[in-house]
């Protein structure tokens, strides 16, 4: 079956070639299907719990590779092949309003071919070294996809700054693999699992977590999220955004299942800095009016949940707890599922606004629900789902999340107790902040009136593009009103992942509780209904009137005296000031300017890790390496010279019976 | 089912009961208690002017306001009788319930694309981001004091014996009386008799509603009160059993109503840029409340 998808993968990149430019995107989406099937058909029966081992021989460097999906893996690998399905759809019907060459576009979809086949293969190898190649071609064609509109430097840049740090994650995954290979001669992934037995457990883990928790997007790892995603058209946005940063997840959760001891310690860890990290995010939301880029920052809101989860279950699994390593992990996985879903959903329909209004400043939108009616209910879905609120899919997760976090309070440590009592307080203000961004969002993008006036009229979106996001929505209902079925998955994948925990007895009322959860989300419903009824009869006979909003006593407003996004979120930036670094560009007025000229005024947020952080470190790095530039001095007469000199050094130290 | 009822007999004069005080403190004879009451009714009898901005969004969500506060009221138990809902973790679905029904009123007056309303809906959605921690740990310590999680098993656990529990029940009613203002708009973070637009919160964003809808509002802000007033309640009947126990509910309804009134009357509102601090400093007494559950449990050993 895996060559199968290989032979697929390599026709349909050759036929990419050919086809004319129309066609390529649905023989690519062809290709993204036909993928999608094999690799969810292999990964179904590890679901329920059945183990899938292959082995394919890879030359005669590398040997016989190791493939094995057991629950984990075909966890992540459903969820990345529906968000990739959905996104090369949603594709199509983005790319068809830009004229592109076919030269580009050729190049474009097949790195998407290849761009989901190599997550898929992340998910799946259990070799170290494979592991980094697939991860590798991961990340250059991802970054490859960021920059599509590469005659934009910011985008070019954006690309770049996401290249440099996907790679100093790739450094620190290769150093964790060589310190497992220096210790026990084998690059397999059961190495790591023997590594860890015999030594020291937190160094080693923290090496991969910085790696993996790059792609995640941890906090101070975080800078390039909020760069690449709106750099990327939307529905790479779309699936990076969904599925590219929980490869991250599924490294840190990868490494987990192998860890021997120290989980208490390393689950604060994770803890402490995801509630930090979750906090951050939404923070960096809340005041950004670059709406991709306030999804970005959303996304590490999320990882930031996830993080949680994890904490609380690794803090579990130190315990002894069950309730709390299946209430914790299985919260940390349902909201994978969850924000792949929401998270997709909403680029796609933020997509569709910047496809008709061509900004991404959402001060210069509003009022597009009277044009865009469905792809505004879109958002709104998925807005309400993200901020966590019943009856949607959000809700379920963070709630496992909650729960995970009360049954820590009881632990009998003061430390945990306090670290849990903090977490709560954190993840309710999480949920208040975002509750405050998409509503700022939501409200400035689609209500109200336009801000501008728009180039030309935006229309709705075609069903190309409208057809998947109704799709995500089926799903996310399906994950809020059955939570069961996919708690019931969850569970099976947890009781695999660790030796110890095999019942699932210890929370069978948490799962009831759980699916009582979404009746309760349908009675709420129903009294939506009903007094929606109640008032839909009532308004019959009522005198009903349209007129101007209420002005204050002022006649003649303009669309310009609207509340703005920035204005929205001022008080907050304003209290928050020394994390939400604002930089304002102004004319002051001069002291003798009796007539003052027409001037402009703006402002924008600065990423305060980036700016107190990263930024110093670069500038300091650029500094002394200044003074090697005369090595890399641009001739390539010293480059073949460097060679030389090399050659010629191992030659001599060799003879000399330095090195062997 | 009980409380459900309570909170609804207690919703018809709690608003009446708060304007009378505040009448009588300022020395006039007022309107009756069941004012309010009859301004919803009338309000329900009336034809509605919609703004021309707006979009279905501002006609659905008083509805589901209104909703979201119905759901939260069947969660709330009375001492020994459960609420309508009980399940572990329950005060997690009261609080986002509750946040949904905000999402809703907030998006509304974005609707409007008045100048005013997105000033108040920004003002509110910060306001009740900073009094959500402050909710969450009061429960987390309450759920840690009572090794429960759900709101009946949680009240029907908590035993007022020793000083210290004295000094936390006072804390924790504090808290939520605080809460209840905030969430409710009142005194001191909103005045709801002011009459500048630029200093409401609460009022400034249902600025468009009128009729059915403005009704439904109002119906809820009522029920509110009532609901945070049965968890205060909720903090001290315990076991006691119902005899004693709905006749303190009312008492203690009463006593909230009329201090609301007093303090509305004898104090001034805080400036707007206070309130923050105001609010955040809620959370420390959340975890003075928290720090005192330790103590009772002696955790510090």
């Amino acid at each position: 079956m895996v060559n199968v998808s290989w032979i697929v993968t390599l026709l349909a990149i050759f036929a990419l070639f050919f086809v004319p430019s129309n066609y390529k995107a649905y023989t690519a989406a062809f290709a993204v299907v036909i993928n999608s099937l094999i690799t969810s058909w292999l990964a179904f029966p590890a679901l329920s719990g059945q183990i899938v081992e292959l082995s394919i021989f890879a030359g005669t460097f590398l040997g016989d590779i190791a493939i094995r999906i057991d629950g984990l893996s075909a966890w992540f690998i459903v969820i990345i092949n529906f968000t990739s399905v959905t996104g090369v759809f949603y594709g199509i019907g983005y790319l068809k309003a830009y004229n592109n060459p076919p030269p580009k576009l050729t190049l474009h979809w097949s790195l998407f071919i290849l761009f989901h086949l190599s997550m898929v293969w992340v998910c799946m190898l259990q070799n170290g070294f494979a592991f980094l190649l697939a991860w590798e071609l991961m990340s250059l064609t991802s970054m490859l996809l960021v920059i599509f509109d590469h005659n934009n430097a910011q985008t070019l840049k954006a690309g770049i700054n996401y290249l440099v740090q996907m790679h100093i994650s790739v450094v620190f995954l290769t150093l964790g693999f060589i310190w497992v290979y220096s210790s026990t001669g084998s690059f397999s992934f059961d190495a790591i699992r023997i590594f860890f037995q015999s030594n020291n457990n937190t160094w080693l883990f923290l090496v991969f977590f910085v790696g993996f928790g790059l792609k995640a997007g941890f906090i101070p790892l975080h800078s390039w999220l909020p760069h690449a995603h709106p750099a990327a058209p939307s529905h790479i946005s779309g699936v990076m955004s969904g599925v590219i940063v929980k490869l991250g997840i599924y490294g840190i959760f990868r490494i987990i299942t192998f860890l021997n001891s120290d989980f208490i310690l390393l689950g604060e860890i994770i803890l402490s800095l995801s509630v930090l990290t979750g906090i951050y995010g939404i923070l960096n939301a809340s005041v950004h009016r670059d709406f991709k880029r306030m999804l970005a920052y959303c996304t590490i809101e999320n990882i930031g949940i996830i993080g949680i989860g994890i904490g609380i279950g690794m803090i579990g699994i130190g315990n002894g707890s069950a309730i709390m390593y299946f209430l914790g992990f299985g919260g940390a996985l349902l909201h994978v599922l969850n924000h792949s879903l929401f998270k997709s959903l909403l680029f796609y329909s933020a997509g569709s606004v910047f496809q008709q209004c061509h900004t991404r400043n959402m001060e210069h939108l509003g009022g597009l629900i009277k044009f865009m009616p469905k792809t505004a209910s879109v958002f709104l879905i998925g807005a309400v789902a993200i901020g966590g609120l019943p009856p949607f899919n959000g809700f379920v997760s963070e709630f496992i999340i909650y729960i995970g976090l009360i049954e820590g309070i009881h632990s009998n440590n003061l430390s945990q107790i306090l670290l849990f009592v903090l977490s709560l307080a954190g993840l309710s203000v999480i949920g208040g902040l975002s509750v405050l961004t998409f509503t700022k969002t939501f409200g400035v993008i689609f209500l109200g009136q336009p801000r501008t006036e728009p180039e030309h009229k935006p229309h709705e979106v075609s069903k190309l593009m409208l057809v998947p996001q109704y799709v995500i929505i089926a799903v996310m209902l399906s994950v809020a009103f059955i939570p069961q079925f996919y708690m019931q998955i969850i569970g099976n994948v947890l009781m695999e992942m660790n030796p110890v925990f095999t019942d699932m007895s210890s929370i069978v009322g948490y799962v009831n509780t759980i699916s009582n959860i979404s009746l309760y989300s349908l009675l709420l419903i129903g009294i939506v209904a009903a007094i929606w009824l109640l008032r839909a009869f009532v308004m019959k006979h009522r005198m009903q009137r349209i007129d101007a909003t209420w002005g204050c006593g002022y006649v003649a407003p303009t669309s310009r005296i609207q509340y703005t996004g920035k204005s929205f979120s001022k008080p907050l930036g304003k209290i928050l000031n020394f994390l939400l670094i604002e930089n304002k560009h102004f004319d002051e007025l001069k002291p003798g300017e009796i007539f003052p000229e027409k001037r402009n005024y703006f402002s924008h947020y600065h990423d305060f890790f980036e700016r107190k952080l990263i930024d110093p470190i670069i500038t300091r790095l650029n500094y002394s390496a200044n003074y090697f530039s005369f090595i890399q001095n641009g001739r390539i007469q010293s480059y073949v010279l460097y060679g030389i000199v090399f050659i010629l050094a191992m030659f001599i130290l060799t003879v000399f019976n330095v090195v062997s | 089912m009980l409380s459900v009822i309570l909170i609804v007999i207690a919703a018809i004069f709690f608003t009446g009961i708060i304007i009378r005080t505040k009448s009588l403190a300022s020395g006039r004879k007022g309107p009756g208690i069941l004012q309010p009451i009859r301004d919803v009714i009338r309000l329900f009898r009336k034809g509605v002017v919609y703004s021309e901005t707006t979009s279905f969004v501002f006609q659905i969500a008083p509805t589901i306001y209104f909703s979201s506060v119905i759901m939260a009221m069947l969660v709330v138990p009375f001492g020994q009788s459960r609420g309508v809902l009980s399940f572990n973790g329950d005060f997690i679905f009261f609080a986002y319930v509750l946040a949904l029904g905000k999402f809703f009123s907030i998006i509304a007056a974005m609707d409007t694309g008045s100048s005013f309303e997105g000033m108040g809906a920004s003002r509110e959605a910060l306001y009740s981001m900073f009094a959500e921690p402050a909710f969450f740990i009061l429960m987390g310590s309450l759920a840690l004091l009572s090794g429960h999680t759900s709101f009946h098993e949680i009240f029907a656990a908590l035993h007022i014996g020793s000083q210290i529990s004295y000094a936390l029940a006072a804390l924790a009613t504090f808290v939520l009386l605080m809460i209840a203002m905030i969430e409710s708009s009142r005194m001191p973070i909103d005045d709801p008799k002011t009459h500048l637009e630029l200093t409401m919160i609460h009022e400034v964003m249902i600025l468009d509603n009128s009729g059915f809808d403005l009704g439904l509002i109002f119906t809820a802000g009522y029920l509110k009160f009532a609901i945070y007033g049965a968890l205060i309640v909720n903090l001290f009947i315990g076991v006691i059993p119902f005899q004693y126990a709905i006749p303190s509910f009312f008492a203690i309804q009463f006593l909230m109503a009329v201090s609301i009134g007093l303090i509305e009357s004898f104090m001034a509102r805080f400036r707007m840029s206070h309130n923050p601090q105001f609010i955040v400093a809620l959370t420390s007494v959340s975890l003075l409340i928290f720090f005192g559950v330790l103590l009772i449990l002696q955790k510090f050993m």
